[in-house]
């Protein structure tokens, strides 16, 4: 099992890196995906070390969400390449205080 | 009598409840539900002041149901002798006020009527909350309470400069509310006995003592939020540019009745609860309240707009009035609460009849644009001349009592401090007249159209006059009704300096029928009717009294 | 039952009172002359009244002649026991009689004198008010009462000075007279919070009694009654605090007559008597008393001799002869300095009503007596009744101020030691009175006729562009500087009445006391100071006429010197003048007291008024404390702003370094 974990904990660091150091926003989203599939693997790795079916139903559960995430991810992404804004995370700093 | 049957809940919302039915309502109607609102609460005021037994004991209509219980919070109102007439205070003026607005018409009134008088309604059940809570949670939330309403009414309706007037007031006030907040909170977990139950209750708070050293920073905190609200030299910052940025209607009720809410916090819940404290900064306190009246008399008399010379006035009475309470004299605590009454009074007629002045100088408040009024208009400065005198404490005022009796305990064991700020009496005296002259006497000034003041100012400012001269011919109703609970809220930080300084031997024995009472005893021990006498102060803590569930 | 004396007592209260209040609120409907008849009137009942009350007390054996009646409690709370109670006694209804009678002529005279004036209704219903107050004062039956009606008078001193408001020089007397009154008020209360601790009671009766278990000459007793003194100086003008008296006759002349000449400049004398069993405990206190009082007569005197108003050559005046008064109530001579306080409301109030009939003659445009001569033949009832008053003031013989000064100082002699020397200094200050006195009647009426007087002669009175004779500015008259028209005693009825029934009565007030044959005032006075250790300490007759054989000779050496130097050489003035010329310089500028005065406070005041606002509000409330508190909120704002750069991987940074610290925590906690 720690095998599983151990892969589980480097997919998700290389996630991590790529969301934190890509300025592409569609890579940043594929990244955010690895961690979420990161985080996934464990859950499963977990569940069957312990015998317990609840972290299966909990990597489901993120599946429906990474699914959702990606829809609105992606609709941001069209919309933004619609306005001909530029595809670019830093460029869009406007929140900025 | 069956008006006393409606429970002060229903009486607190009532303003605030005609504030929302205003907002409901078109806008031509809304002044007289507002007006309404305010003479329903005044009258019930009028109600309890009848109903009130002479020396009254203790509170009275009291309402305690737990909040949040699971803070040991409960919504505990009540009223005694020390807040019945604060509570009557802040009701007459504000129907004097609320009048003075509604029955304006044309251009003096205000815009967006009934936001207007939702933010007055709420104002005013805050306030009146704030002078009946009995849980030390509820008198904070309600003391922050007030400062909301008041906010957007200077923010929306002020004039000169009144955003950063009012951002200074909001954040000013607002730092002295967080250092109350904490150090109420401090106070409540501090003084839970182990193994009891966490109580707010003034009543609990004031059995369950703390160490001395305990005490010292909780008062600070809580001297901290009163002296900004009050406001005392030197946190007086936030004063000049709001009090120029107000409203008058609303400042009237702002000087008059919101600066009582502090210094009475002082007897309400600092006294009683952190005697020690009050007793080892005793000096400290003193020493602000006498800065307090001599900084803000000289500052009073080298003023030019009328507004601030009434501001910086009301710091040198507010001097007065803490004068008395740290005094620690059941004569200068008396003065105090009937100071705050009076200086209420007074402070809310000055402002009416500046706004009255002004109108009739062209919308200026500079005393050197003003002058000559008194010329075609001697009923206003007859008004005017009533409560000049009585804010420079003139004997036969009430005001002169109040200070009578502030100075009288200030003597008895604090002379010098007594002394030095008699100082102030005489230079309230200089800028008072200064003020008076300037605006009614001397040559015309240059856009002073003299005319004689209107009935609808006349609606303001003449009840108060009246209820100036009807205290001033007998000040004993405010002194007899509030001497009990006055002194019951001292007693314990009184026994305290006693302790320190023995009371002055009096070498002269009474001549005059030394029967009755047991001569040799020192003469304070009758002085606790309600309360069981606290213990001594070294003796050890009490046991856990278990707050009443 | 309340004894009718009291009963009588208040009703004297109430007169003037519903006088005051009936006038105000009826000013606009009280045409005519009506709002001056109506005042006059209540003070008439009012002295009625007082004649009520004089007779039932007469009624009372001596030793019951203390009635108190109390109409309500007005302070009682905390040890603080004050009834609103008013006390009946030889003293107060002296004084009350002194008070209404002196009054209701004063009354009858501003009926014609104001006539034109815009505030007339205004102008009746202050001086009811006036009434009103010294009457509370001198009746009052603690201190608490007397504090009231003491700061009352002093309000209606200051209406009344400044009645004419457009004028500066009125607003800024006013201004003045109040401050030094409140001052004055701030001692009497210290004094009665000493009382009342020392002695454990504010009512008279209750204080006085416990005053013998004080031991004598006791340190807080002489303090109290030394405060008691500031309070008594600053009312009655007694050094160092009797600036305002002369700037006051700013006010109209019937104002001066009554409130700065007849009666409440002398409520510092009454108070000193009234408060007798706490000076004669406290000798010290008594003596400064005295000696004040001796420094404040001799003072005035001399500066009395150079000043050129007519008006204020009379407050002066009024400021030395009440430090008769002071310096014999300081030395227990009561009934003596008493009846000086009487005889003298006679006279001053005459001379004032005669130096206001001169002024009108004027065309009130000044009252400078430089300006004035030859009167004599114009005014010819105004010349005799001054000339009486005058003549009284100076101790002519047989006239009233002889014997009652005389008394005063024949009393003090007689006490010896230092009293002795204070004395002497009196019989100077006499000889300076006497010389100013008819320097005035000599300067006014004697001599070649001024403008005013020739045209008078012809039959019209002198009508001049009002002007105010400080400033030299033009008055305003629709606030009716005494209005477009004046009126002489020689014309008005209303006038001329007051004027000739004082004149009679400072002839022959003096017989009510002649030493060997009447002692009225003394014997009536006794049940007030039965108590006093001094009571029977009086000089034997002899002694007292021989005391008035050399104030009588004095007096006469003062109008000859007088008569000398005015009408006879005048050039001995001017050559004096001359060679004195630093002396001369130094009276006319008051002793410069004003001058010190304005260095020692006004001036520190606004500048620390200035220095407040500059510098304290700026730097320390407005910069350092404001400052600091928006400081600390601006620096909590500022870091919050500076964390939100807006850059998506900065704020994932934080995220995942948050769960970081949290995995790690949760690592660490769990070991």
């Amino acid at each position: 099992m720690t095998w599983f974990v151990v892969l589980s904990a480097f997919i998700f660091c290389i996630g991590a890196a790529g969301v934190l150091t890509r300025r592409n926003p569609l890579v940043i989203l594929l990244c955010l995906e690895l961690m979420l599939n990161a985080g996934n693997l464990a859950l499963l790795a977990f569940a069957r070390g312990h015998g317990d079916g609840a972290g299966q139903v909990f990597a489901l559960v993120v599946m429906v969400i990474a699914a959702c995430e990606v829809v609105i991810g992606l609709g941001l992404i069209v919309a933004m390449y619609r306005h001909k804004l530029p595809i670019d995370a830093d460029e869009m700093s406007e929140l900025r205080g | 009598m069956p008006v006393l049957d409606i429970p002060l809940p229903i009486f607190l919302a009532l303003p605030f409840a005609a504030g929302v039915v205003c907002l409901a309502v078109p806008a031509r109607y809304a002044r007289w539900v507002a007006l309404a609102g305010a003479a329903g609460a005044f009258a019930y005021t009028l109600f309890m002041v009848a109903d009130f037994a002479p020396g009254g004991t203790g509170l009275r209509y009291v309402t305690d149901v737990p909040w949040i219980p699971e803070l040991g919070i409960r919504f505990s109102l009540g009223v005694d002798g020390l807040s019945l007439f604060l509570v009557t205070l802040t009701a007459f003026l504000w129907l004097a006020a609320t009048l003075a607005v509604a029955l304006r018409r044309g251009d003096g009134a205000f815009e967006r009527p009934k936001l207007f008088f939702f933010h007055l309604g709420l104002a005013e059940s805050a306030v009146l909350g704030a002078f009946m809570a009995q849980d030390l949670a509820l008198f904070v939330a309600f003391f922050d309470l007030m400062l909301v309403p008041f906010y957007f009414l200077i923010g929306q309706w002020g004039g000169h400069e009144r955003v950063r007037a009012t951002t200074k007031f909001v954040i000013y006030t607002l730092l002295g509310s967080l250092l109350m907040l904490a150090a109420a909170v401090a106070l409540g977990v501090l003084s839970t006995p182990r193994g009891g139950d966490i109580s707010f209750a003034l009543t609990d708070l004031a059995e369950r003592s703390l160490p001395e050293s305990a005490q010292i920073p909780i008062f600070l905190a809580f001297a901290a939020a009163f002296l900004v609200k009050a406001p005392a030299f030197p946190v007086h910052g936030w004063l000049p540019e709001t009090y120029r940025a107000t409203p008058l209607p609303v400042l009237a009720l702002l000087s008059a009745v919101l600066s009582k809410v502090g210094v009475y916090g002082f007897l309400r819940v600092v006294l009683p609860i952190l005697p020690d404290a009050s007793v080892a900064l005793q000096e400290v306190m003193l020493v602000i309240a006498v800065f307090s009246i001599l900084y803000g008399s000289v500052l009073a008399f080298s003023q030019d707009d009328a507004r601030l010379v009434v501001a910086y006035s009301s710091i040198a009475q507010l001097g007065f009035i803490t004068l008395g309470i740290f005094s620690l004299d059941d004569k200068g605590a008396q003065g105090a609460v009937l100071q705050m009454v009076t200086h209420g009074l007074v402070a809310a007629a000055l402002f009416l009849i500046i706004g009255v002045l002004a109108a009739r100088a062209g919308g200026s408040e500079s005393l050197a644009r003003l002058g000559g009024i008194a010329l075609r208009a001697p009923v206003l400065a007859a008004l005017f001349l009533i409560v000049a005198f009585a804010t420079l404490a003139m004997p036969g005022s009430p005001n002169f009592v109040a200070e009578l009796l502030i100075l009288f305990g200030a003597f008895e064991d604090k002379i010098v401090f007594g002394l030095v700020a008699a100082i102030g009496v005489v230079l309230a005296s200089v800028y008072t007249i200064r003020f008076f002259q300037a605006a009614m006497h001397h040559r015309t000034g240059p856009a002073v159209e003299s005319r004689e003041i209107g009935r609808v100012d006349l609606a303001g400012v003449a009840p108060v006059v009246a209820v100036v001269l009807l205290l001033g011919v007998y000040p004993q109703l405010v002194l007899g009704l509030a001497e009990a609970d006055t002194s019951a809220r001292l007693h314990e930080a009184r026994q305290l300096a006693g302790g320190a300084s023995e009371r002055r031997a009096r070498p002269a024995p009474q001549v005059t029928t030394p029967g009755a009472t047991v001569p040799g005893e020192p003469a304070v021990g009758g002085a606790a009717p309600g309360q069981g006498a606290p213990p001594p102060p070294a003796g050890p803590p009490p046991p856990p009294g278990g707050g009443a569930p | 039952m309340t004894p009718h004396a009291v009963s009588w007592a208040w009703v004297v209260l109430a007169l003037p009172l519903a006088g005051t209040v009936g006038i105000a609120l009826g000013w606009r409907t009280l045409g005519g002359r009506l709002a001056g008849w109506i005042g006059s009137g209540t003070i008439g009942l009012s002295f009625l009244a007082g004649l009520a009350m004089y007779t039932t007390l007469e009624e009372v054996p001596p030793p019951g002649r203390h009635l108190v009646g109390s109409a309500w409690e007005y302070v009682g709370t905390s040890g603080v026991h004050v009834d609103l109670a008013v006390l009946v006694d030889p003293l107060s209804t002296f004084m009350v009689l002194v008070v209404t009678s002196v009054s209701f002529l004063i009354h009858v005279y501003s009926v014609a004198y104001l006539d034109s004036d815009r505030g007339y209704a205004r102008f009746f219903s202050y001086l009811n008010f006036f009434v009103f107050s010294m009457l509370l004062l001198v009746l009052a039956a603690n201190f608490v009462v007397l504090i009231v009606g003491w700061a009352f008078v002093g309000a209606a001193s200051y209406l009344l000075i400044s009645f004419w408001y457009r004028r500066d020089t009125a607003t800024r007397a006013g201004i003045k007279a109040f401050v030094i009154n409140v001052i004055g008020d701030v001692g009497l209360v210290v004094a009665a919070f000493l009382i009342l601790s020392q002695l454990g009671s504010l009512d008279y009766a209750a204080a006085f009694a416990a005053v013998k278990s004080v031991p004598r000459d006791d340190g807080v007793l002489i303090a109290a009654c030394l405060l008691l003194l500031v309070g008594a100086f600053a009312k009655s003008g007694q050094l160092p605090l009797h600036t305002w008296l002369p700037d006051a006759m700013e006010g109209p002349t019937p104002v001066s007559a009554l409130i700065h000449a007849a009666t409440m400049v002398t409520a510092g004398v009454y108070l000193i008597a009234r408060c007798y069993p706490l000076f004669e405990h406290a000798p010290t206190a008594a003596a400064i008393g005295a000696i004040v009082g001796t420094l404040t007569l001799l003072f005035a005197a001399t500066v009395a001799l150079v000043v050129t108003d007519l008006k204020r050559i009379i407050a002066y005046s009024t400021i030395s002869q009440i430090g008769y008064m002071v310096l014999g109530v300081s030395a227990f001579a009561y009934s003596a300095g008493l009846f000086h306080l009487m005889t003298h409301a006679f006279f001053k109030a005459l001379l004032f009503m005669g130096a206001g009939s001169v002024v009108s003659a004027l065309g009130m445009t000044n009252e400078s007596i430089d300006r004035m001569s030859g009167f004599r033949k114009a005014m010819p009832f105004t010349f005799a009744t001054f000339t009486i008053g005058a003549a009284a003031l100076a101790g002519f013989p047989l006239l009233s101020g002889f014997f009652s000064k005389d008394e005063v100082l024949s009393y003090t002699l007689h006490r010896g030691g230092l009293y002795t020397l204070l004395a002497v200094l009196g019989y100077a200050a006499a000889l300076l009175t006497a010389f100013y006195a008819f320097r005035m009647v000599f300067r006014v009426f004697f001599g070649e006729p001024v403008e005013g007087a020739s045209s008078l002669e012809r039959g019209d009175l002198y009508h001049a562009e009002p002007r105010n004779p400080l400033t030299g500015e033009e008055e305003d008259t629709d606030v009716g500087f005494p209005g477009p028209e004046h009126h002489i005693a020689e014309r008005a009825f209303s006038m001329k009445a007051p004027m000739a029934i004082l004149a009679l009565l400072a002839v022959v007030g003096g017989l009510m006391a002649v030493p060997g044959l009447t002692a009225e005032v003394e014997h009536f006075l006794e049940p007030s100071f039965a108590a006093s250790e001094h009571l029977h300490e009086k000089p034997p007759v002899s002694e007292q006429l021989t005391g008035l054989a050399i104030g009588g000779v004095l007096a006469l050496l003062g109008i000859g010197a007088a008569y000398l130097v005015y009408l006879r050489r005048p050039s001995l003035a001017r050559s004096a003048r001359e060679r004195l010329s630093l002396v001369h310089r130094f009276l006319v500028n008051k002793w410069y007291f004003d001058e010190l005065y304005d260095r020692a406070f006004v001036r520190p005041g606004r500048a620390l008024g200035r220095f407040g606002r500059a510098t304290v509000e700026r730097v320390l409330v407005q910069g350092a404390l404001v400052g600091g508190a928006t400081g600390v909120v601006r620096a909590g704002t500022a870091f919050a702003r500076a964390i939100q750069t807006g850059y998506l991987r900065a704020y994932a940074l934080l995220l995942l370094a948050g769960v970081c610290a949290l995995a790690l925590y949760f690592l660490i906690a769990s070991r």
